[in-house]
């Protein structure tokens, strides 16, 4: 939660200095281990983004339907998969033993933008942005099932655990608002009974003090859990018995002098504020027409991905630091051209509406937009590759990411894949150099980003070299 | 990667200032003062892991640090100048200082240079790590331990808590519930000290004594009702879960508690006690995600076995040696697999679920009562739902005859929608058929794939139970239905959604069934059915291929709570055909709307009412069942039949449950496969890249005086085991005491309890946790014996208020020169609560229950695949240890809990809002407040009479003045809002109380 900097304040304003630091202390979780550290220096340098909004995809998006074109595949349709190329590749148990046969993309790809860069008719809108885009096509992660390269693509590490990166942003760099909290996770709304659960250590603290976890907003009644009051009872008479409550919270204080109190007294006072500040997030009637039009059908019902870009961007106007979305289901290991589809069909207006509307209201300068999920999806056909029914496994080896706005080089495509879209032949960007250059873009250097616990300097970036891939930067 | 400048001397090393020491200070301890900072600065390039070390120096032996490293050494004892480490960690220079500067580790501050230099010149005595040698005891009480350590810091121990404080804190300690008035009626104000001895050993008596101490072990054991990841599938350990309570309840000695845990299977005649057991390190998660390498997950199982031992028993971070040596403790990576192979022939495939074995097929005796209970409650149901009916059942010929006189003979309970607006989202045109009753035709020609959108404004209030949709078959060019060369038609999905006028939002209407008149099977086997309608999957849809259809197909779909419109609204009915098959969207559809409940929107075809509406004079018909639809109809009408038949559909549904939980349970438990596996080291940890392979062995570093194994055999679980609770094994008892203490204290001894390694916090008074070990085990590891010598303390019985020069002096109470003071855990506010209110069921043992949980939740962490059904009745009302856990979806109504997932023995204790929505909102808090506030009602009749009568079951205290007047003002304020209700300002003021610091917090 972001009561830290705004207890911090608040607590400094009514105590002694000597009690400040103390009063920090219990705010930040009065864990072992949770001494804070060098957090008085960040950010390290001036920051290109202040805010972050990560669209993320869960179960890996084509590559190969959406981002990165392999006109040659055609004439090699249904050959089999050079073992060159394949090099040894695991496949999951799915795919294991049979014969892995090249399946060109069922989407069509042109030059788009004044930049050129080459995207699929199934994602017109944002091809339609292409000028504002950075399209990396040289990622690669090390994990090929969804748990373990979500949890990766996340926080770096595949066990579940290491707090994500918005906690760490959170972390390191607190709110700039008094109301919200400084890291939400926003989840799209679906009837689907299967696939990849969206855990919630995705967005959770791991090591860090909890107040740190994002906090998922839901598509309900009540957005955040608990947020509503009981029946029969009103706002009025909650701020009476709010008042009545730290009175007697504060005469209790005044025997134990235990400062643990006043921070409770705090935490009511926020979480009343947040019964306001959350409604007033969501309820989106004060949105024109003009919205709705701008992000599609879908942003007219409350749960969807678009409706979740409308509130990513109120967000970001509130100040929250860190917006996460997540949308399920782009697993299509069966159907390409109506599962992908679908998907594409979810994300693609709202992912670009979202993009245009940060950029008409002056907002992209300072808030970095990352579009992708896990991993990519592999070349060869999952199924009859000559029937409709066909679809594709994971692949690890190389996957593409989208990132617009803040210090981020538009109009650019960054590194390359070899002719089968199988290993990265340029530039590779594996997803700690994604991180560190996330946490760069925010003034953090990730090296010097660390949190003890169990005995180590834990960073986001773990032991293994990162870069910072300045390239496609501004 | 840190580049490690080359350890090579350095001449006329410029040395930095150091702070003069103006008071004479002891000599450095090696363990307390030096090794900390070399631990923490130098063993990451210089420690035990050979893999990773730098210069072939290493600092954490005495002989590493003293070597000759050709004409020098980096510690020279009693010689500073001549000590490279000297040097190097006061150089100023980049390229030879120490820590280097691209390590990014701090620089040695001027004090800990001081440690350095101090302990060089006294000749740099070296000591193993305090936790790696045996504990000893000495002196007559940790008070005389702690007494001594307190006063040479000028300092004593605070007051005792008053009475009421004490017995409060004992009671939530020992219990994990508040204590009843009458105990503290009993006590009085100044108990005796048999008077506290009593009391004690009446809580530590209690049988739910061991279910607090059970939400202790549960947590470190990662206990949880479901499998954990992508499947999340159930299990039923929960018998185990019973078995702890009793084993601490039964008192069994500690070290034949974790004998049983590790190794019961191997014990000579295993009972099946013994092999329920080791259920513990059967309750990691189990991975069933589609395309996982069962080996991979079993080789994780392992580990997780591993590590937890590490975790609960040694205190070590053992999985730090999975992928290279331990950086900080002696702890190789091939006495890590060494470790892992205990565990590595356990007869398990890896996969998860109903795969999950090696079982233990058990019945439980605590499940008997629990199916009495839903036998009960269910009769209960059916009266209730019987009187309901009994009622409507009189009122049947006054809605019949309601019935007969609105619907007159043209009745008809479908009404076509003719759309103000209709459209294709790709582009098609659609347009109303003229000689069709309300049909919609496209007539632009085929997309391949296509959504149709028919907007309809209902000026009228109206209510909606059921939609219905036809396909026309197409008669003119191109057979059958659709664009599609074989004429077929696949609907993917039906949505109805409402916008009410002025809005921009849209609403969805969501369906529960779906029934259609005709279902074929499509060249794609998914679609067929006309269930694949209801769920956001394009791949399966509803086709008619196969089946010879004379008329429209039709399909009628039911909302899972009927509409009810004010007049106004714009209803959007979008119809989807996103399928793999191009141009599979129908020519001509028709949607209609019904308000008719029941079988009307459950079947094709009349609905009771039409046919009710088309008897008109001959009764023939009512033979027919007609009676006996009409009579269910004007039941479904009822809304308290509808809430009394749902209520006893769930009571029904928690009787087999109960059934089913009385009968054979499987539980995951160890065995030992026939062959032993051979275990390798993992190379980089990787699950596939077998390394060295390596035998069973003890941990070297702790000493391997283990009980030797019968007949030169190889070593089993059992030496491992029995291992553990070896008094020489330095570490066991020391980590479990300061488990227990920081239950009690909200901190251990030990800061970090998992991690009692060169780089865990080293306690600030090791004799007083060497003492309780060492008596700890002396006691033949009596868990009573240990509780009873700490609770009965003085350390323990001190007040916890503090003057303000105290706690700016030690504001986390590292000293102990006060009491404890901190949140209680969450599932003890819950229980406490719940026992406030009076409502608390003790029932001990038997299968989980789901408390209230808002609606939604599971729901959206699996995209509905799992619906979380709270329980009705009395079980719900269970303590929290009984509350069904799910790994991926963990009790919402819980904060700061363990997640369950992987082993934790850190408290955490975090301040955040959501904690105090939780404990203002949640309905189970909600209804604490009420019921408790009923307890008052009748007592007294004066207001503050009441408000004091709860603060005593709350705090256990009476209000002082002032805190009595601040209530009374709240309530009056209460009562002005609630127009005179006393009993809602009452339950205002027991719902504040309820949230008081006090009242949450440990004291």
């Amino acid at each position: 939660m972001n009561s830290e900097s705004l207890s911090r304040r608040a607590f400094l304003g009514r105590s002694s200095m000597a009690l400040g630091a103390m009063a920090l202390d219990v705010l930040h979780g009065r864990q072992a281990g949770a001494a804070p550290q060098d957090r008085a220096t960040l950010p390290h340098f001036a920051p290109k983004a202040k805010r972050v909004i990560f669209l993320t995809q869960s179960g890996g998006p084509s590559q190969l339907e959406l981002f990165d074109p392999k006109p040659g595949l055609v004439d090699l349709a249904g050959s089999a998969l050079p073992e060159s190329v394949r090099g040894g590749q695991r496949v999951t148990g799915m795919t294991a033993g049979k014969p892995q046969l090249v399946l060109p993309a069922a989407s069509k790809f042109r030059p788009r933008g004044e930049c050129g860069m080459e995207l699929s008719d199934w994602i017109p809108h944002l091809a339609g942005i292409a000028d504002d885009l950075c399209l990396v096509r040289s990622m690669t992660t090390d994990e090929i099932n969804h748990a373990p390269a979500m949890t990766k693509f996340l926080t770096g590490n595949q066990l579940p655990g290491r707090p994500s990166l918005g906690s760490w942003i959170s972390y390191g760099l607190g709110s700039e608002n008094r109301d919200l909290p400084d890291y939400v996770a926003l989840l799209s709304k679906m009837k689907r009974g299967s696939d990849q659960p969206l855990y919630d250590h995705y967005w959770g603290s791991g090591f860090l003090p909890s107040v740190h976890q994002g906090v998922k907003l839901r598509a309900a009644a009540e957005p955040v859990l608990y947020l509503q009051n009981p029946k029969g009872m009103t706002r009025l008479l909650r701020r009476k018995q709010l008042d009545g409550l730290a009175e007697l919270n504060r005469q209790r204080q005044a025997e134990t002098n235990d400062p643990e109190t006043l921070t409770r007294i705090e935490q009511y006072e926020m979480a009343f504020r947040m019964q306001a500040s959350v409604p007033d997030l969501t309820d989106t009637a004060d949105e024109p027409e003009s919205t709705y039009e701008l992000y599609g059908p879908d942003s007219r019902r409350p749960g969807t991905y678009a409706s979740n870009c409308v509130l990513a961007r109120r967000m970001i106007e509130r100040g929250v630091r860190f917006v996460q979305l997540f949308h399920p289901d782009w697993d299509h290991h069966s159907r390409l051209t109506s599962w992908c589809t679908q998907r594409c069909r979810d994300t693609d207006q709202p992912s670009a509406a979202l993009i245009k509307d940060l950029k008409a209201r002056g907002l992209l300068e300072d808030t970095l937009v990352v579009w992708g999920g896990e991993f990519g999806r592999s070349v060869a056909g999952q199924g009859n590759w000559q029937s409709p029914e066909v679809g594709r496994d994971h692949h690890p080896r190389c996957f593409s990411v989208l990132l617009a706005g803040a210090g981020i080089r538009p109009g650019t495509v960054f590194g390359a894949t070899d002719d089968f879209s199988f290993n990265v032949t340029e530039n590779p960007v594996h997803v700690r150099d994604l991180h560190a250059t996330i946490l760069h873009l925010l003034g953090i250097e990730h090296e010097r980003f660390t949190y003890r616990s169990q005995g180590l300097d834990m960073r986001l970036t773990g032991v293994e070299e990162a870069r910072v891939v300045h390239e496609i930067l501004s | 990667m840190i580049i490690v400048a080359h350890w090579i001397p350095v001449l006329g090393a410029c040395v930095l200032a150091v702070a003069p020491q103006v008071e004479k200070r002891q000599a450095p301890d090696f363990n307390l003062d030096v090794r900390p900072i070399l631990a923490d600065r130098c063993f990451a390039c210089h420690g035990p892991d050979g893999g990773s070390r730098a210069a072939d120096l290493r600092l954490d032996t005495r002989d590493g640090a003293l070597a000759d490293l050709g004409g020098y050494a980096a510690v020279a004892p009693g010689d500073l100048d001549a000590s490279e480490l000297w040097a190097r960690v006061t150089s100023e220079f980049d390229f030879e200082q120490m820590p280097p500067p691209d390590s990014h580790k701090a620089s040695l501050s001027p004090a800990e240079l001081d440690v350095l230099k101090r302990w060089i010149e006294e000749g740099a005595p070296w000591s193993r790590h305090w936790a790696f040698e045996p504990p000893s005891k000495s002196g007559s009480s940790i008070d005389e331990l702690l007494g001594r350590r307190l006063a040479e810091i000028d300092l004593g121990f605070s007051a005792p808590a008053p009475a009421h404080t004490l017995a409060r804190r004992l009671s939530f300690d020992l219990t994990g519930l508040p204590p009843s008035q009458d105990v503290i009626a009993h006590l009085g104000d100044s108990p005796t000290d048999d008077q506290w001895s009593a009391y004690v050993d009446r809580l530590l008596a209690s049988p739910q004594y061991g279910e607090r101490m059970a939400m202790w072990w549960l947590d470190g054991a990662r206990y949880a009702d479901t499998d954990g990841f992508q499947q999340d599938e159930l299990r039923t350990n929960w018998p185990w879960r019973d078995w702890v309570v009793d084993a601490f309840n039964s008192g069994m000695p500690f070290d034949e508690f974790t004998v049983a845990q590790i190794a019961g299977d191997l014990l000579p005649d295993a009972t099946e006690k013994q092999i329920l057991a080791t259920c513990f390190q059967r309750n990691h998660m189990h991975n069933g995600e589609g395309g996982r390498d069962p080996e991979e997950s079993r080789v994780d199982y392992v580990r997780d076995r591993t590590n937890t031992m590490g975790t609960v028993w040694l205190g070590l971070t053992l999985e730090c040696a999975q992928c290279h040596d331990h950086k900080f403790d002696p702890v190789s990576q091939r006495d890590y697999y060494s470790l892992s192979a205990f565990f590595d022939s356990i007869d398990e495939s890896g996969r998860a679920g109903g795969g999950a074995g090696p079982f233990l097929k058990v019945t439980s005796e605590q499940a008997q009562p629990h199916v009495a209970l839903a036998e009960s409650e269910l009769a209960a149901a059916d009266v209730k739902l019987q009187e309901v009916e009994s009622a409507r059942r009189l009122d049947f010929r006054t809605w019949l005859a309601e019935q007969v006189k609105a619907k007159g003979a043209g009745y008809s309970a479908w009404s076509p929608v003719f759309p103000d607006r209709a459209y294709g989202a790709e582009g098609s045109e659609l347009a109303l058929l003229e000689s069709h009753d309300g049909f919609v035709e496209c007539t632009s020609g085929g997309q391949p794939q296509e959504d149709y959108l028919l907007e309809v404004n209902v000026p009228e209030p109206r209510q909606i139970t059921g939609l219905r949709v036809e396909v026309l078959k197409h008669d003119g060019p191109g057979a059958g239905f659709s664009f599609a060369e074989d004429g077929e038609f696949i609907m993917s999905g039906v949505k109805l959604r409402v916008r009410k006028p002025g809005d921009h939002a849209l609403k969805d209407a969501e369906f529960s069934a779906i029934v259609a008149s005709v279902e074929g099977q499509g060249v794609d086997e998914q679609n067929g059915p006309a269930s694949g309608i209801l769920g956001d999957d394009p791949r399966r849809g509803w086709t008619t291929l196969g089946k010879d259809v004379a008329e429209s197909p039709t399909a009628v779909l039911e909302l899972r709570e009927a509409l009810l419109l004010a007049g106004g609204e714009t209803l959007v009915i979008e119809l989807q055909h996103r399928s793999t098959v191009p141009f599979s969207h129908p020519r001509a559809v028709r949607v209609s709307l019904t308000g008719e409940r029941g079988k009307a929107v459950r079947a094709v075809g009349t609905t009771p009412l039409e046919r009710l509406a088309q008897l008109r004079g001959g009764a023939s018909e009512w033979k027919e069942g007609l009676r006996e639809d009409l009579t269910a109809l004007s039941m479904e009408e009822d809304i308290d039949w509808r809430q009394a038949s749902a209520e006893r559909t769930q009571f029904a549904r928690q009787l087999e449950s109960a059934k089913r939980a009385s009968g054979e349970l499987a539980v995951t438990v160890l065995k030992e496969r026939g062959e032993r596996r051979v275990t390798s080291v993992l190379e980089r940890g990787v699950w596939d890249q077998k390394g060295e392979t390596v035998e069973r062995a003890l941990l070297a570093a702790l000493g391997s005086d283990a009980p030797a194994p019968p007949d030169e055999a190889e070593l089993s679980r059992l030496e491992l085991a029995r291992w553990l609770v070896s008094p020489q094994q330095p570490l066991t008892a020391r980590v479990i005491v300061n488990q227990v203490w920081q239950q009690f204290f909200g901190r251990g001894l030990v800061t970090t309890p998992g991690d009692f390694g060169l780089q865990g916090a080293r306690p600030r008074y090791p004799e007083v946790l060497d003492w309780l070990a060492v008596d700890f085990v002396e006691h033949d590891w009596n868990l009573r014996h240990l509780v009873r010598t700490i609770v009965t303390s003085r350390v323990y019985a001190q007040s916890s208020r503090a003057d303000r020069a105290l706690v700016e002096r030690d504001p986390k109470n590292e000293l102990l020169a006060r009491g404890a003071r901190f949140r209680l855990p969450s599932w003890m506010i819950r229980d406490a609560a719940l026992h406030s209110g009076g409502l608390l069921v003790q029932t001990i043992g038997g299968p989980p229950m789901f408390p209230h949980q808002p609606p939604g939740v599971w729901e959206d962490v699996f995209n509905g695949r799992f619906r979380y059904e709270p329980t009705l009745g009395q079980s719900r009302l269970r303590r929290t240890l009984y509350a069904f856990w799910r790994r991926n979806a963990a009790p919402t109504y819980l904060f700061d809990s363990a997640d369950r997932r992987t082993c934790s023995v850190d408290l955490k204790n975090t301040n955040t809002p959501l904690q105090a929505l939780t404990l203002l909102n949640d309905a189970t808090y909600v209804e604490a407040a009420e019921a408790l506030a009923r307890r008052a009602t009748g007592k007294y009749l004066a207001a503050p009479g009441r408000i004091q009568y709860l603060a005593r079951i709350v705090l256990s205290r009476s209000l002082s003045t002032s805190e009595l007047a601040t209530c009374e003002r709240l309530h009056r304020e209460a009562l002005a809002e609630f127009e005179g209700d006393s009993l809602r300002a009452d339950a205002l003021i027991a719902c504040t109380l309820l949230n008081l610091d006090e009242a949450i917090t440990h004291e």
